[in-house]
């Protein structure tokens, strides 16, 4: 059998006194595209920071296809494949859409920074600063830095934070084209329940920096203590 | 024509016009102030060049420029160790190298820790000045007699107005040159994009320190340059040269004219001496008034004098 | 020796009380006030002037209100118009502001030095140990222990020093909860600009007063409070105190190297820990 994509085990973090992993352990299969939910606060970003090396954990392990990288940085865990996007939209203001891109390209020597242009439609601003640019058209952009390359892994936090619903399900859909196209495994943190159930073939629920359930969106739906912690009377 | 061919193209105009200014002025203290004026250029060039590549502000690059002074001094009091052909490059590449070393620590703090520790150690070097009066010369200074040639050129070239004037002239031409070509390269590039965002950076793969340090060095070596030609032309440094107070103006020219572009500290440094030289006939208040300058370009012109063309466009582009 | 000692416990004491008016404006604007050794100055000469017609303590009243004004509309016109912009534009215009102050002020006072006499109560010296040393001086390590306290009282004690306390901790969400913050900005940097401005009259009697005394002890006040931590009144007292005997005792016993040392220690801890510039409990 083939090693997990991204596998952790026993991730844990407090700040000061708030524990907010308490030992979590994750598989993402080769090519999977896994939603995280949870409700506020449940400790998703947490996990997003320690599995891309942003925040160090204060124990557990992850591995990358049966490669340790607990120890790395998140310059080194880029380059052994592993990329993530931010719930706060995280680009470089003052530098042209097009510039950035190549940037994050040339590093992996990657080629595809045209086309992942022209598919997020960011093609026609790659000459503008991007803080001349619409939100939305940034959160593509922060999108695009990360799914450039293309890497083996990709964690999303919040790719659709602050879009609409529409412009949600548009994006979503995008996204599931291009990591299938590319075969790239993603962890997506979402709080739109309909992104998730669109795009997902697993999803992994989160409470108080642990795992509360895990499975497909059926089960998920269904799950009785999901459903009392986070779904709530509305998605019944 | 490409950027770095326009960068060439600005370039040579430019230094062909040095030739012409030096025609046209009357010898004399005019000139002499424009030379001083030009090396005092390089050195808001230099701390121009931290700002716009790193997003540091420096209070402290008169050590640099001190340091490259000295050292140059030193190397040409001591005629039988060193050439001055050899002594004056290796007084800007080791204060370059040096400021590299410094670089890979300080540039871990950012804005206002970083303008402070810019100071201290700026402070510390003028105190080392002082203190080290074996190899300073301490508060009397370090006085200086260059040889009787350097680079071909007899050294009363260096020491007389027109001929510093044009030297400092083409070194501050050629070193922005320099900076304007490095801004549009792919490292170029990398250390805006730190400086925008230097997280984000590490997660497209990039260590961010060694760049960061690279561009510190870099200013730093160009700061040093300028100390050279101010330890050439006036014979003498003192502690004085290696002063906050020197620290600061260079940082005002620099953000006067303005950091977005890698020319604007050079407008900067002519804003400087020619408002200095011009309010000097009608009043003693000039410091104030450029006090003055600085709070309303800081507030109203974040991108200093030489943001003011852009700005203009963008409102004219905005009514259209 | 003991005169040393006393006279490095003299110089902390000025440097606490000016530092601790940095240490406020920073808590509250996050603005490292560059222009700080400037009030220090304008408050001397302000206190000069007010002296020469009635004495002393008119001096020091003088002082603290002028600078105070002065401190509230520096905060309302600059600090609260600049709030959202980078904190270093800000540095910047306080950097501007040390220019056009000490331009004024050689403008209106001219550029020799003055001095001023301590006030006639406070006036001869004691035998301390053999020497004479100055009554004004302990007076002056009497003051800034008085202002201290009366600093730390008002704050932990007082309505508005709980204000001043909770916005320089979060100023969001002390905003949230009905105070109005931008109030007590500007009485915080008033009150900072008039501790500078007292200051200055207290350094006048034993330094003499001239347009750079500022600039010469800007950059001790800044080493106070970076190696004392910016917020942190007690770490604050506890640097200008061991800056004191530094300055003194190195002088004399490390004449070589006793001036680098304050400079390096203040890198050092710049170096060790960036972020610590970063407001915390004042
Ligand atoms: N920098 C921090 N300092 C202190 N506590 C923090 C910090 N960041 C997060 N926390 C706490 O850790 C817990 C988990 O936060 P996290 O941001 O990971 O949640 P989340 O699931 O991403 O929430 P959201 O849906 O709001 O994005 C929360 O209780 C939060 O308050
Ligand atoms: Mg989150």
């Amino acid at each position: 059998m083939s090693a997990p994509a991204l596998s952790a085990r026993g991730l844990a973090r407090h700040y000061g006194g708030v524990a907010a992993l308490r030992g979590v352990d994750l598989d993402l299969v080769p090519g999977e595209i896994r939603g995280l939910i949870g409700p506020n606060g449940a400790g998703k970003s947490t996990l997003v920071d320690v599995l891309s090396g942003r925040a160090p954990g204060s124990g557990g392990s992850v591995r990358l296809f049966g490669q340790d990288i607990t120890g790395l940085g998140p310059a080194a865990r880029r380059h052994a494949g592993l990329a993530r996007s931010f719930q706060r939209t995280s680009i470089f203001p003052a530098l042209p859409v097009g510039a950035q891109l190549d940037l994050a390209a040339r590093r992996v020597g990657a080629t595809d920074a045209p086309r992942l242009l022209d598919e997020l439609d960011l093609a026609r601003l790659a000459a503008v600063p991007a803080e001349q640019t619409a939100y939305g058209d940034q959160r593509r952009l922060d999108l695009a830095l990360a799914l450039v390359g293309p890497p083996r892994v990709l964690l999303l936090d919040e790719p659709a934070a602050g879009l609409t619903a529409e412009e949600s399900l548009a994006l979503a859909d995008r996204l599931r084209e291009l990591a299938r196209a590319r075969g790239v495994t993603v962890l997506l943190v979402e709080h739109d329940m309909e992104v998730v159930f669109r795009i997902c073939e697993r999803i992994t629920v989160l409470e108080l920096g642990a795992i509360l359930a895990e499975g497909t969106p059926q089960e998920i739906r269904r799950h009785p203590e999901v459903v009392r912690a986070y779904l709530g009377s509305a998605a019944a | 024509m490409s950027g770095a061919g326009r960068i060439a193209a600005g370039a040579l105009a430019t230094a062909a016009a040095g030739p012409a200014i030096a025609a046209l002025v009357p010898p004399g203290v005019l000139l002499s102030l424009l030379a001083q004026a030009c090396i005092y250029a390089i050195l808001a060039l230099s701390v121009g060049v931290l700002a716009r590549q790193n997003g540091m502000v420096s209070f402290g690059h008169a050590a640099m420029f001190g340091a490259g002074a000295y050292l140059a001094g030193i190397g040409l009091g001591a005629p039988g160790l060193l050439p001055a052909e050899a002594a004056l490059p290796l007084a800007v590449l080791a204060v370059a190298a040096v400021c590299f070393g410094l670089g890979l620590i300080v540039v871990r703090v950012h804005g206002i820790a970083f303008a402070m520790l810019t100071l201290a150690l700026g402070q510390a070097c003028f105190e080392a000045a002082n203190k080290a009066r074996g190899v300073t010369g301490g508060a009397d200074g370090l006085t200086v007699a260059l040889p009787r040639e350097i680079f071909g050129l007899p050294a009363a070239t260096f020491q007389w107005a027109e001929g510093m004037f044009l030297i400092a002239w083409l070194a501050m031409v050629a070193l922005a040159a320099l900076a304007a070509l490095l801004a549009r390269s792919r490292f170029g590039l990398l250390t805006e994009a730190i400086r925008e965002n230097e997280e984000r950076a590490r997660f497209l793969g990039y260590g961010t320190v060694l760049p960061r340090a690279a561009v510190f060095a870099l200013s730093g070596g160009i700061a040093a340059a300028g100390g050279v030609l101010y330890v050439l032309y006036n014979g003498f440094v003192s502690p004085e040269t290696v002063h906050w107070s020197v620290s600061g103006s260079a940082l005002i020219m620099a953000l006067l004219g303005g950091t977005r572009t890698v020319w604007g500290p050079l407008a900067g440094a002519a804003v400087y001496f020619l408002l200095r030289e011009q309010l000097v006939e009608v009043t003693e208040r000039w410091l104030g008034l450029l006090g003055i300058l600085l709070v309303l370009v800081m507030v109203f012109l974040p991108d200093g004098l030489s943001g003011l063309p852009r700005r203009l466009r963008r409102q004219r582009g905005a009514e259209a | 020796m003991t005169i040393q000692i006393l006279n490095g416990l003299v110089y902390g004491s000025l440097l606490l009380v000016l530092a601790a008016g940095l240490a406020l404006i920073y808590g509250l604007r996050r603005v490292v006030n560059f222009g700080h050794g400037a009030f220090y100055m304008l408050g001397a000469y302000a206190g000069y002037t007010a002296a020469q017609a009635g004495g002393f303590w008119a001096g020091l009243a003088a002082s603290a209100v002028v600078l105070a004004l002065f401190g509230a509309v520096l905060d309302r016109l600059v600090f609260r118009a600049l709030q959202d912009r980078d904190p270093l534009v800000t540095v910047i215009v306080t950097f501007g502001l040390l220019l056009v102050i000490e331009d004024a002020v050689q403008w209106i006072w001219g550029t020799e030095g003055r001095s001023m006499d301590a006030p006639a109560l406070l006036a001869g010296s004691v035998a301390l140990g053999g020497d004479a040393f100055p009554v004004y001086r302990l007076a002056v390590i009497a003051m800034a222990a008085g202002l201290t306290a009366a600093l730390l009282a008002w704050l932990h004690r007082s309505r508005a020093g709980l204000f001043v306390r909770a916005a320089s901790l979060d100023p969001a969400i002390t905003a949230v909860q009905g105070v109005n913050t931008d109030a007590v900005a500007m009485l915080v940097t008033a009150l900072g600009a008039a501790l500078a401005g007292v200051s200055g009259v207290i350094a006048a009697p034993f330094l003499s007063l001239s347009p750079a005394m500022g600039g010469q002890i800007l950059v001790d006040c800044f080493v106070v409070v970076v190696v004392g931590g910016l917020g942190s009144l007690g770490g604050a007292a506890l640097a200008a105190l061991l800056l004191g005997q530094v300055q003194v005792l190195g002088a004399v016993l490390l004449p070589d190297i006793a001036a680098l040392i304050p400079f390096l220690t203040m890198a050092a801890v710049l170096l060790w820990r960036p972020t610590g510039l970063a407001g915390k409990r004042l």
